[in-house]
């Protein structure tokens, strides 16, 4: 990138004392502030390696006193970066410190850089990225609407709920008054509606925010929604209410008119609390993680001790508890779950998309992460400017809300290994663009404040530009083939499961040189396969081309081995009994799916049965890596290569 | 954990995770020369994780059978003699009078428990499994010297300290292989085959002797093959509380740094702690006095002895063993220390390879005996430095020199055949050093030619009895009790079946010296090993497997696109080809080191 819209500030002979990633020696340069990024030039005319940081990355600059060197400055960044430079001059170190000051704390959404950030495309590129996640594709994709689930225009022109989408889906039977009455009965008139339709066994998830209950209040409407939330899930005869906070938080809020179902007025429903800690909580804990992560050589102690003390690794493990818990009700029970927090639009968006990501091998992809991010986070009216702090103000807005998604994500991928389409680095190159406002896809807090200012028209699409550099963000052992039959994913939350995400909070370490990278080796393979394969193909061509006579080779076919209930045993320490350890319900022989399967074709309209066979198909097809057997192989040649 | 199947190559599966093919139940796999002492029914197997499985028990002079038809599909559990380290009897609660219980606690981190009706047996449980996994202690011989199995290859052929000191380039002008050694008369407890300087007569090297604990003189462990600088092993020099002085042990250590003339300094390591190192002088033990020895810089490296280790590993046991403490997993982990002495280990060892990589200085390692924190220190320098050692070859070979044959006592630190344990002798040292190579292949996962599961194979056969690889505390016992002809070699197993254990990302960095990240970050707890008796720990998804599809069919590709090449260009001759494809023949895993 060129420097250019440079402005006022420039110093030289500055000493970028410490980036945490790059070399280690300190380099001598030149420091720019520019309208939208601070920037440091290396003198060395060889490298002149470039540091560019948004100032909309930057969380805090601080100034320490001079020495007789000069004076150091210190950048932190949102993306847990620090960054140091030595200023010769103290003038230019102050003059620097409040410019970037002000510049880190915009006032104003025009200020942002996203409204002058401008990428070489036209307009209609422009438009055109913006189109790029089509989130009525996606509903289409699981299946609604259908004779189910219907969409309501009772939320157009946002006159029922200003943090909702408008584009809704709510149960085929109720009815606009049972909307409205309801949304009036909710916090914030975040009233019960879609977020996940399972078409295998019918049931929904669906969010809303806390009702207005207080200790004895109640709503006939909002009785009637979720009673029809139930209605919409042929079968069954209870919903699971989920709210995601610990129960005494659930409980005070009812001294102020708010609180929890009471499962006395509500028939048929199922009141499960989960104890995700609230904002504030995550605010500090994602702190002590943090300066764990920045620790210079902790102690074994020091370490060990302040992973533990943060709390940061169990609040995750609650937010995956919360997914589990949800996944399981819906494909293992067949039951519908209604998920709520306070307002609904934090805890309730973590608990939704984490289960959404279990459920459906969809959202594991490149594509479809973006799609759930999108649907549960953008549309839903998570509150990104307040909580990534966009603009200046209330600091205890502020909270890592979907940084603790990602992270779920990443400690999925790591139990996981080959059911995610992408890899590390797609999770903090999204981690980064929330913070940067370099695009305008997290700006606002929701749908409505959008429009009014209108982004689409003033900035671009972050998913178009992620997606073009997806060779980077993908995951090599990521089993396409297998993918779609990989179904559910059956986490282990237990404690000794989650490890500290070194690749987000440990930059300081980065600065040593890079470990290999299997992963990395991999994509290299696969690169280098899928380059045989074009090779095989023109050697093809051109001896048939020679000859005259095609020549046809069957696909290369990996042997691969038969799984074995005793192999599991490693020489049996314990009966085979247990099924953990069992990550997908396959069809091997795996009962633990007990939803009962229903018959599509009375259920869902015509135009889905496709989908649904392709569906039944892969149920009964696959089994997990080690049990597939090779395409057309045989089973005895297979047991010798072992 | 040793299951004795025959796979499809006709050789046994030896191993932990062995795959292992359904017999009938009512027949006990047997390893040659292994016979059965007695078959107990209605045994109880009270598993930690699922409750009472009712079977049968099979006692052979190797192993404990048990196996259960109960379940849907079998259930077989293995456990070795050689793994047990005592026997304890237990309450076995509302099973009825005649019940007894029996908790076997093994060494490697498990203590399966089962309960047995006194008046079916007509011999006594207890006193039958302990002949057997106490042999030494009753008599009877290890099963090592009972088991006759056939291997197509020798591994006792593995090592051969002349040709491992010729890889190294000695002799060469200062370093002589020295026959001193050859009737164990200097020390009883090194190997016959020493290197020591050229300049020094047979003379001084008995005094030399003299002056060091159990005689264990400074020699030559490993060489650089450009600075020249050495890597030299030995014990506490017998300093005493009056200060004594040694000039001929002087003499050799100015002679040893003479002998690289890249640097004017030596460098000690005592890999004690500075206070320990102080009260070995009042038991005429002690440490070198930097104003005796010229140029000399003495390093302390604070590691712990060998029973701060022995109860570092017990404490882990409680916390991985039968339950995994949950709530509190890493300060329970924290709480064992055995992460932090891990850690000090891998610290000292970068410090010596960086002492003789970058400072180009002869460095001289010792603990008080020098068979224990040395031979860890020694052989993760040498690991770090030689990249010949990070082959399967090359790692048998390490160990043979640097544990075996400098007679780390295997003995008295496993207690093989010994029913005494409690003695204090013992200490997990050697599980200790695995561990550090395994934490070294995690951070270089390209480095190294063997896999998790040799790693784990070498630990299981410390245990099992079954080889004679780690039998005996030297290698004068060891030629005493003609281990290499009536046993037989663990890499005669390993070597028969490589593949199994081969890293399927190996690329061999020759001449790259690879120092791990020490920080506690950076270290892991070795569950895959430590906790693998508990079935929640076993990964999700074999990813080993992956790796192998995606290479098997790059390979596949491979074959395939040169073949059609050769067969285009057979058909092209006569019109002449412009195209000739190249393609790489494999990718290296980028690093730097």
């Amino acid at each position: 990138m060129p420097i250019r819209n440079k402005i006022g500030e420039m110093v030289e002979n500055v000493r970028l004392l410490e980036r945490s990633c790059g070399q280690r020696k300190p380099s001598v340069g030149t420091l720019y502030l520019s309208a939208t990024h601070t920037i440091f030039v290396e003198n060395n005319p060889e490298t002149r390696k470039e540091t560019w940081v948004p100032h909309s990355m930057v969380s805090g600059v601080e100034r320490l006193p001079p020495s007789p060197t000069g004076s150091q400055l210190i950048l932190r960044c949102k993306d847990f970066r620090v960054i140091l430079v030595l200023i010769p001059q103290e003038r230019d170190c102050v003059d620097i410190h409040a410019s970037l000051a002000r510049l880190s704390r915009p006032e104003k959404y025009s200020e942002l850089y996203c409204l002058s950030f401008n990428p070489n495309v036209n307009k209609e590129q422009r438009e055109e990225s913006w189109a790029f996640v089509d989130l009525a594709a996606d509903y289409r994709r699981m299946g609604v609407p259908n004779n189910l689930w219907v969409t309501t225009a009772a939320n157009s022109e946002y006159r029922v709920c200003d943090t909702y989408p408008s584009e809704l889906f709510v149960p085929k039977s109720a009815t606009p008054a049972v909307i409205v009455g309801s949304s009036r009965f909710r916090s914030r008139g975040r009233f019960p509606v879609l977020s996940y339709f399972h078409q295998d066994t019918l049931a929904a998830v669906c969010r809303c925010s806390q009702p207005l209950s207080g200790f004895s209040g109640r709503c006939q409407e909002d009785e009637m929604m979720l009673q029809a939330v139930m209605k919409s899930n042929p079968g069954s005869d209870y919903i699971y209410v989920v709210d995601t906070r610990p129960k005494l938080n659930a409980m005070a809020n009812r001294a102020a008119g708010k609180g929890y179902e009471n499962e006395d007025h509500y028939t048929n429903i199922k009141l499960q609390f989960i104890g995700i800690e609230n904002i504030h909580v995550m605010r500090s804990s994602q702190q002590k993680i943090v300066d764990v992560g920045e620790m210079r050589s902790p102690s074994m102690t020091d370490f060990l001790f302040g992973l533990e003390n943060s709390g940061w690794l169990k609040h995750i493990k609650a937010i995956l508890d919360a997914g589990v818990f949800i996944a399981r009700a819906v494909a293992d029970e067949g039951i519908s779950v209604l998920v709520h927090c306070s307002d609904g639009w934090d805890r309730t968006a973590q608990a939704c998309s984490v289960a959404s990501l279990l459920l459906d091998p969809y959202y594991r992809t490149i594509r479809g992460l973006m799609v759930l991010i999108e649907r549960d986070w953008v549309s839903f009216g998570h509150k990104f400017s307040h909580r990534y702090a966009h603009l200046d103000g209330d600091p205890k807005e502020v909270s890592p809300v979907l940084d603790q998604f990602l992270e779920c994500a990443w400690q999925l991928s790591e139990q996981f290994p080959c059911a995610f389409e992408f890899n590390e680095r797609f999770l903090i190159a999204v981690h980064s663009h929330i913070y940067s406002c370099q695009y305008g896809t997290f700006l606002g807090n929701c749908e409505k404040e959008r429009r009014d200012l209108r982004l689409r028209e003033h900035s671009h699409s972050v998913w178009p530009q992620l997606w073009k550099e997806r060779s980077q963000f993908t995951n090599p052992l990521y089993q396409t083939d297998l993918s779609p039959s990989q179904g559910v994913l059956r986490p282990n939350t237990s404690p000794y499961c989650f490890k500290l995400w070194k690749g987000l909070y440990n930059h300081t370490e980065k600065s040593m040189p890079p470990r290999q990278s299997p992963a990395d080796f991999l994509s290299t393979v696969r690169e280098e396969s899928k380059q045989l394969e074009e090779e095989l193909t023109n050697q093809q061509e051109r001896l048939t081309a020679l000859t005259g006579k095609p020549i046809t080779w069957e696909k290369v076919a990996v042997p691969r081995r038969r799984r074995r209930t005793d192999c599991q045993k490693h020489g049996g320490p314990d009966p085979p009994a247990t099924t953990h350890g069992r990550l997908i319900s396959g069809p091997d022989g795996q009962t633990d799916r007990k939803a009962p399967r229903k018959d599509p074709a009375l259920t869902l309209p015509l135009r889905d049965t496709d989908d649904f066979s392709a569906c039944s198909d892969l149920e009964s097809g696959v089994a997990d890596l080690s049990s597939r057997s090779s395409s057309g192989g045989d089973d005895n040649k297979e047991a010798e290569l072992e | 954990m040793v299951s004795k199947r025959l796979n499809p190559r006709n050789l046994p599966a030896l191993r932990y995770g062995a795959q292992v093919k359904m017999y009938q139940v009512n027949q006990v796999p047997l390893l040659p020369g292994e016979t059965i002492q007695t078959t107990v029914k209605d045994v109880m197997y009270v598993c930690p994780f699922s409750g009472l499985v009712n079977g049968t028990l099979t006692i052979t002079d190797y192993k404990l059978y048990f196996s259960s038809v109960e379940k849907e599909s079998p259930f077989i559990l293995d456990i070795n003699m050689g793994v047990i380290s005592r026997l304890e009897s237990i309450s076995v609660p509302n099973q009825g009078e005649n019940t007894k219980g029996l908790e076997l606690v093994c060494k490697d981190m498990r203590s399966p428990r089962f309960a047995y009706k006194t008046e079916e047996s007509q011999v006594d449980v207890v006193e039958v499994i302990s002949r057997h996994a106490f042999p030494l202690s009753h008599n009877l011989p290890l099963f090592a010297f009972l088991y006759k199995d056939q291997f197509p290859v020798d591994g006792w052929k593995v090592y051969d300290p002349t040709a491992e000191y010729r890889r190294q380039g000695l002799p060469n002008e200062s370093w002589t292989i020295s026959k001193i050694n050859s009737t164990y008369e200097l020390c009883d407890t090194y190997p016959s085959v020493l290197v020591i300087p050229t300049n020094i007569t047979d003379e001084d090297i008995r005094r030399v002797a003299v002056f060091r604990a159990k005689h264990r003189i400074p020699v030559l462990s490993w060489i650089h093959p450009e600075s020249q600088a050495t890597i030299v092993r030995c014990s506490q020099p017998l300093v005493g509380p009056s200060d004594r002085r040694c000039k001929e042990d002087e003499r050799l250590l100015q002679i040893i740094m003479d002998a690289n003339a890249q640097s004017h300094k030596l460098t000690i390591f005592d890999a004690r702690q500075s206070s320990v190192a102080v009260t070995n002088k009042a038991k005429d033990g002690g440490y070198e006095s930097e104003s005796f020895y010229p140029n000399v810089e003495l390093n302390f490296l604070d590691i712990p002895n060998i029973h701060v280790m022995r109860e570092s590993l017990r404490k882990m046991k409680e916390v991985v063993y039968p339950t995994i403490n949950e709530a509190h997993w890493h300060s329970a982990i924290d709480q064992t220390h055995w992460l932090e002495y891990i850690r000090l280990l891998l610290a000292g060892a970068a410090k010596i390879a960086d002492k003789l990589e970058s400072g180009k200085t002869s460095v001289v390692v010792h603990c008080s005996d020098g068979w224990d924190r040395t031979s860890q220190l020694t052989s993760l320098a040498m690991l770090m430095l030689d990249s010949y050692y990070r082959t399967l070859r090359g790692f048998q070979v390490l160990v043979e020199k640097e544990w075996i044959s400098f007679g780390h006592k295997f003995s008295a630190r496993v207690g093989h055949g010994d029913e005494n344990h409690a003695n204090s002798e013992r200490s997990p040292l050697f599980v200790q050093f695995i561990d550090c190579v395994w934490q070294m292949t995690r951070q270089f996962p390209a480095a190294f030619e063997f896999n998790e599961l040799f790693l784990i194979t070498v630990l299981d056969h410390l245990y099992s009895c079954l080889f004679g690889t780690f039998l005996y505390n030297s290698e004068q016992e060891r030629v005493v009790h003609e281990v290499q002809t009536k046993t037989i070699s663990l890499w005669s197993y390993i070597n028969s079946q490589l593949e199994e254990f081969t890293n399927p990302f190996y690329v061999d960095y020759e001449n790259h010296v690879l120092y791990p990240l020490v920080s506690s970050r950076h270290l892991e707890l070795w569950t895959s090993f430590y906790a693998r008796w508990n079935p929640r720990m076993r990964p999700q998804v074999p990813v080993h497997q992956t790796l192998k599809e995606l290479l098997f069919l790059r390979a596949e590709l491979q074959r395939r696109v040169e073949e059609l090449q050769r067969e285009t260009t057979s058909h092209s001759l006569s019109s002449g080809s412009e195209h000739s494809p190249t393609h790489p023949t494999g990718t290296a895993l980028h690093t730097t080191v």
